[in-house]
Order: C-alpha cells, then structure tokens, then sequence
C-alpha cells in the first residue's frame, strides 16, 4: 500500500515520461555571460563586470519556478562562470527550496572560502569542474590565470566534504601535452573526469576554429585519454567495437539514430541564455523562443515545436560510423551553419579514431 | 513526528518524488519515490502525534483492511527511520 523508494533510474524514467507528456525534466540557466577565465575556445566569456541584457536574479528565479511548475526536476547553473555573480546564492537558494535538483557548472577557481562554506550548507546535487590542464604555466596559458593549485584544492575540498564531483576536460593545443597528468589528478583526487578533444567552433561568440585540435589530432588525443582510462582488455574490447562501428558507450542521446535532434535537447531539456533567449541547446545558436516575452509555458511548446522541425544530413543517418560518431544537430550547425549539413570535421575525427585505436590495439597485441 | 532531514515533496508527471535539501544532500543525495497512500502519510507526518493517528487517517480516506494498513504504515515509517529521515 504505501512505500517509499530509491531509484537510480528515475531521471531515464521522468525524461521518457516527459518526452511523452511534453514537460520539461531538465533546465540549463546560464546565469551570465561573464567569467574570471578568458579560455579561447570557449563561446561564452564577457569579461566585462557589467554586461547589457543579462537577467536580473528576480528574473531567473521567477522562469524557475515557472519551469519548476511545468515538471522541472533538474536544474543546471552554468555560465560563463556562474559563481561571478554576487547574488548567485539568491538564485541557487531559492532554486533549492523549489524542490530542484540544482546541479552546478565551475572552472572551480571560486570554490573557496566563504562561496565554498555557503555551498556546502545545501550542496548541489553534483558539482561538474573544468579542469583545464596540470601546470600553472597550461592554465596561464589556456585560462589567463595560474589557477591550477586553487581548483585542484578546491575539487578535492568538496570532495572531502562528500559533494558529488565530476571533473569536464576539453582537450585543445593548450592542454595537449598535460593530458597524462590530468588523468593521474583525476584519479589521485578520486573524481570521474570526463574528456573530449571535440571542440564546438564557438559560433555564439566568434567562431574563430583556431584553438581547436586539427580531426587527427583531435582523435589520436581520445585515443591516448582511453589508453589511460582503460586496462588493456576494455581498450581492446572498445576498439574492436569502434572498427566494427558498434556503439563503444551508452549515449545519453542515441535513443534511435533517425534524422533530427536525438537528444533530450527541446524535447524534454532547454538551455536559457543569459540574455533570456531559450535554446534547445547551448552550443546552437537557435532556433529560440523568449520566455520572459511570451511566459514560460508557451516559449517550451513553442520550441518543441521548433525543434521537432530540425533536420540532420541524411548522409550520417545512414553512416555506418554512426554509432561511434559524436555528429549531433549542435554540431551540424556550427559547423557548416546549418543543421543538415555534413560536418566533415567529424567525420574525419570519427575515422581517424576508429583507425587510430584499432593501430593502438594492434600494437600493444603483438 | 519529526523530521530529522529537510524534504520538499515533488510530484512530476503523476509520480511523487521527495528531494533532499540542506545537509540531508550529504546522506541522501538522490530522489525518494513516493507511492499514492506513501505521499498521503508523508504530508500528514508533521502533525501526527503516533502512528496511530496515522491509521486513523489512512482508514478514513482509503478502502483497506486495519491490519494491512497498520502493517503498510509500520514498514513506511521503518524505511524513513533506516534511512534517518525520521
């Protein structure tokens, strides 16, 4: 009769409901353009104290409680850098006390001090660190400032204190040659890191693809990250996949790999911007609605509706590298400016990676 | 009764969660699903003296047997105390 319990698979559940119900699950609230760090690759960072147009905290927590009435259980803060704000604790504690599962988005080099014991008074549900590099000189470099010791400190503080931490790596010609000894922090400070050499051209900034590995690069760079993250046998195991073209990992997205968005992106997840435009996805520059004009509920429908519109090429539907390739509509448009069109760049990574890993597994079986 | 963690009650698509908030994210940091008759007692925790006002509830608003309402109550309460929400 009555019961109460635990479900690790609750969030696939309520995203499939809500895929069926038409309710969004998850929000993305990029509370500001700005940001302490100047990463080039990065499509969003104003370094401006002030910036035109961003929200004010009474905005972002009155389109959260509309999303919130809507169904939104999770909630992801993220920027720029979301703690640059002063009145980020008004937004993130009122959020909390909505009922969300309020997740956050850091480079970590604010998680200290009175902003650290602030946060952990009501953590997060997860906390998901940038982790740029393993030196001083590669954060200089990459970040514009030496801020390496402070994040490593201030990930392994939240982490002593029992917060969920997720380590982000995005691996460019800044980092390169740090990716050995970013994998040995993440495993000395006990965090999942996630690493791609995939870098969207950052379209909603300047599009400048300069900062980015070159597809080979780019794909021998994931290929050495699994030779550290993986024994032997599950390295082998997933390169004998990859040149067989089966799907290497479960793919949050790649329900069925048919023409459109196949992700959770304005189906049952948005992105609010800082300026309060609402996209399906932070890396797309629209389609998008405006929430503040047109309230909340009528700006989800409406970009359902947009999103259900979007086409994918017709060449990666059918491509027999699909299940191993990353090509997504985000991809698609800001790579060749629409969304059906052929991002070759991925292609030529995709390739490279099944080739470049089955040449890695061949050499290591002699 | 009392409370020793901080929940706020959900209910998402005709399901009903509890999240976690304040420090009670260090020792449950996920979702508590809720049943119908589970969700009905929760909302009557704060003022219930014992469990026997909870009964009394639950057999004036739900068609069930005394003893299997008593039984379900005693379990319901059981798992909030394993997991020292209660």
């Amino acid at each position: 009769m009555s019961g109460l319990q635990t479900e690790p698979r609750m969030s696939a559940y309520l995203h499939a409901r809500g895929a069926q119900m038409g309710f969004p699950v998850g929000g993305n609230f990029e509370l500001t353009p700005r940001c302490n760090f100047s990463c080039p690759m990065c499509y969003v960072h104003k370094k401006d104290a002030h910036v035109e147009g961003e929200l004010t905290a009474q905005q972002w927590i009155s389109l959260a409680e509309q999303a919130r009435d809507a169904g939104m259980l999770f909630a992801l803060l993220t920027g720029g850098e979301p703690l640059v704000r002063k009145d980020f604790f008004q937004i993130y504690g009122a959020m909390k006390e909505m009922g969300l599962m309020v997740s956050l988005n850091s480079n970590g080099s604010l998680l200290s001090g009175k902003i650290r014991d602030k946060l952990l008074e009501d953590p997060p549900f997860r906390v998901n660190v940038s982790l740029y590099g393993g030196s001083e000189e590669t954060y200089a470099s990459m970040c514009g400032q030496p801020s390496f010791h402070d994040v490593v400190e201030n990930v392994r503080a939240l982490k002593e204190a029992g917060v969920d931490v997720r380590l982000n790596v995005s691996i460019t010609p800044y980092n390169l040659a740090d990716l050995g000894d970013i994998f040995r922090i993440s495993r000395e400070l006990g965090v999942h890191a996630k690493a791609t050499a995939y870098m969207y051209p950052p379209i909603r900034l300047d599009g400048d693809r300069s900062h980015r590995l070159s597809p080979e690069e780019a794909a021998q760079a994931m290929v050495d990250w699994d030779l550290l993250r993986f024994e032997p046998e599950e390295f082998a195991r997933r390169a004998r996949a990859m040149k067989s073209c089966e799907a290497v990992e479960q793919r949050e997205c790649a329900a069925d790999l048919h023409e459109g968005v196949q992700c959770r992106a304005g189906s049952t997840s948005f992105w609010l911007c800082w300026d309060g435009r609402m996209l399906p996805c932070g890396m797309m520059p629209g389609p998008g609605t405006r929430p503040l004009e047109q309230g909340f509920q009528a700006a989800w429908q409406g970009l359902r509706d947009l999103t259900r519109q979007i086409r994918t090429p017709d060449k990666c539907a059918s491509c027999p590298s699909r299940p191993v390739c990353c090509s997504c509509a985000a991809v698609c448009v800001t790579e060749t400016g629409k969304t059906d069109g052929v991002p070759e760049y991925v292609c030529r990574m995709t390739s490279q990676q099944i080739a470049r890993a089955w040449r890695a597994y061949e050499e290591r079986s002699l | 009764m009392e409370l020793r963690k901080r929940m706020i009650k959900r209910t998402i698509g005709g399901e009903t969660f509890l999240v976690p908030v304040g420090r009670a994210v260090y020792e449950s940091n996920g979702l508590y699903f809720l049943t119908e008759v589970g969700a009905f007692i929760w909302d009557l925790l704060p003022q219930a003296r014992d469990e026997e006002e909870l009964l009394a509830a639950v057999l004036e608003s739900y068609e069930v047997e005394e003893d299997i309402a008593r039984a379900d109550i005693s379990e319901f309460l059981g798992k909030l105390k394993e997991m020292a929400i209660l």
